[in-house]
């Protein structure tokens, strides 16, 4: 058990610091990004701005609120075209996640784990249209070459403060979710109570070596957040990245080279959507799932 | 050791800080983004998948519904059926009493009638056994009657002689006499 955690804890934290090491020793030497880390500031609102993945994502949810809207707009008894396909969507999505986290949990959660997949699935999509990333304000070089430096639309995901907020905001449902499944005691009780039936001597020596692992949990459980971010940014930044080098490699077949990539990233946007949503997903089971002895709070 | 701690923090800190800048994530940015996404969804729980998920839930709804309904149809069907059964058991039993009755009352109404023909047609054959002896006795009358006066008329043609009453009287006795 305790390598487990050891193990659990041990690999984000790796990767972190790898990024990071790796991040600010390329990057400290001036080498600039071919798709640039940051995202460009479109408008300001005092402190607050809006950048060009924010607008990314609310045309995204717009574009998938007024399909839902259409969809739903005269419901059939036998479905079909656009409410057919809705309805597949949303209802294969919660067969899905009932299947993994229980009917009382997906009737509670169903909205935000379903938010999560179709949100950063159609985001990831979004980015790989034409003229998003290549189409803005920017400048002439001295060879007469467009250079665009503030692109008007960038990939929602390849923008880490989009990412830390999903996971920021996954993380507050999940401490709400954790409370009111179990309780306050009951939710403390679960990070650091023993696991396992046992008595007497063992038992003390049970509690204090729970309790201590509890710890790691807790380290772990706050690392969850930045796990899920840094993963969904550096893989959706790594397509950008990768289609942008394979556009610019040989100038004249540029229209080819990244067709391939194009169908690895429609697969990335997928299987990254999944992975989130999955792991959130398994987040909250782990949590309000009650263990032997560990009853509900209330 | 605290000079060490606070040096590690600090480094930590500044490893965050360079981090930070380099991927672009600033507080007001992932402030801003949080609130963005909170709206996004806010909207799309409330106009995307409300509806649909309504239309499922009752859908859904519906389709227990009706399998509780079936399952009680069947239920209701099952009871009928062993009712009809036993009423048609108990109808099979009450007519092959009834038959039974029918029979043994038919068999009794049988014989009362053959007895009353019988007996009816022994009346019958005794009333015609007596009228025929009644006839028999008139026809042997009514020929000795004519016997007699042929008897009287032949003797009185043969003999050409007027016969008397008397003689009359006696040749139709002696004529009687000897048919009997």
């Amino acid at each position: 058990m305790q390598y487990c955690f050891f193990s659990r804890l041990s690999l984000p934290i790796f990767a972190l610091f790898c990024g990071c090491f790796f991040a600010t020793s390329t990057f400290g030497a001036e080498v600039e990004p071919a798709v640039p880390l940051k995202p460009a500031e479109l408008v300001h609102i005092g402190k607050f701005a809006i950048t060009n993945s924010m607008l990314v994502t609310w045309i995204v949810a717009a574009g998938i609120i007024v399909f839902a809207q259409l969809a739903t707009r005269e419901i059939k008894a036998i479905p079909s075209g656009a409410q057919n396909f809705w309805e597949w969507l949303v209802e294969s999505l919660y067969n899905f996640l009932e299947s993994i986290i229980g009917r009382e949990l997906v009737r509670k959660t169903f909205w935000f784990f379903a938010t999560i997949f179709i949100f950063i699935l159609f985001v990831n999509w979004f980015g790989l249209i034409p003229g998003v990333g290549t189409i803005g304000w920017g400048h002439h070089d001295a060879s007469g070459v467009f250079h665009v430096d503030r692109p008007l639309l960038r990939g929602g995901n390849a923008d880490l403060n989009m990412t830390t907020a999903m996971a920021a905001i996954f993380f507050l449902l999940w401490i709400i979710w954790a409370i009111q499944a179990n309780g306050v005691g009951g939710f403390l009780l679960h990070i650091f109570g023993p696991k396992g039936e046992t008595s007497g001597f063992l038992k003390v020596i049970m509690v204090v070596i729970f309790f201590m692992v509890g710890w790691l949990e807790v380290v772990s459980i706050l690392f969850r957040p930045i796990s899920l971010s840094f993963r969904l940014f550096g893989n959706i930044y790594a397509g950008e990245s990768i289609l942008e080098a394979m556009s610019t490699m040989v100038p004249a077949l540029s229209w080819l080279i990244p067709i391939p990539f194009y169908f690895m990233e429609v697969l990335v946007g997928v299987v990254q959507a999944l992975v989130f949503m999955l792991l959130t997903a398994v987040f909250t089971l782990l949590i309000a799932k009650h263990e032997p002895g560990h009853e509900p709070q209330h | 050791m605290n000079v060490m701690i606070a040096a590690t923090s600090a480094g930590f800190t500044d490893m965050l800080r360079d981090t930070a800048e380099t991927f672009g994530w600033n507080p007001w940015l992932f402030l801003s983004q949080v609130i963005s996404f909170a709206i996004v969804a806010f909207l799309l729980r409330r106009f995307a998948y409300k509806p649909i998920l309504a239309v499922l839930e009752d859908r859904r709804r519906r389709i227990e519904e009706g399998l509780l309904n079936a399952e009680k149809i069947k239920k209701e069907l099952a009871e009928a059926q062993k009712r009809y059964a036993e009423i048609l058991a108990e109808a099979n039993a009450d007519a092959q009493k009834m038959i039974d009755e029918a029979r043994e009352s038919s068999a009794h109404l049988a014989e009362r009638k053959q007895q009353e023909a019988i007996g009816a047609a022994e009346q019958i054959i005794a009333k015609a056994r007596e009228a025929a002896a009644l006839e028999h006795e008139r026809t042997m009358e009514s020929m000795k009657r004519e016997l007699g006066r042929l008897v009287v008329e032949t003797t009185a043609k043969v003999t050409g002689k007027v016969l008397t009453s008397e003689d009359q009287r006696r040749l139709q006795e002696e004529a009687l006499r000897q048919l009997a």
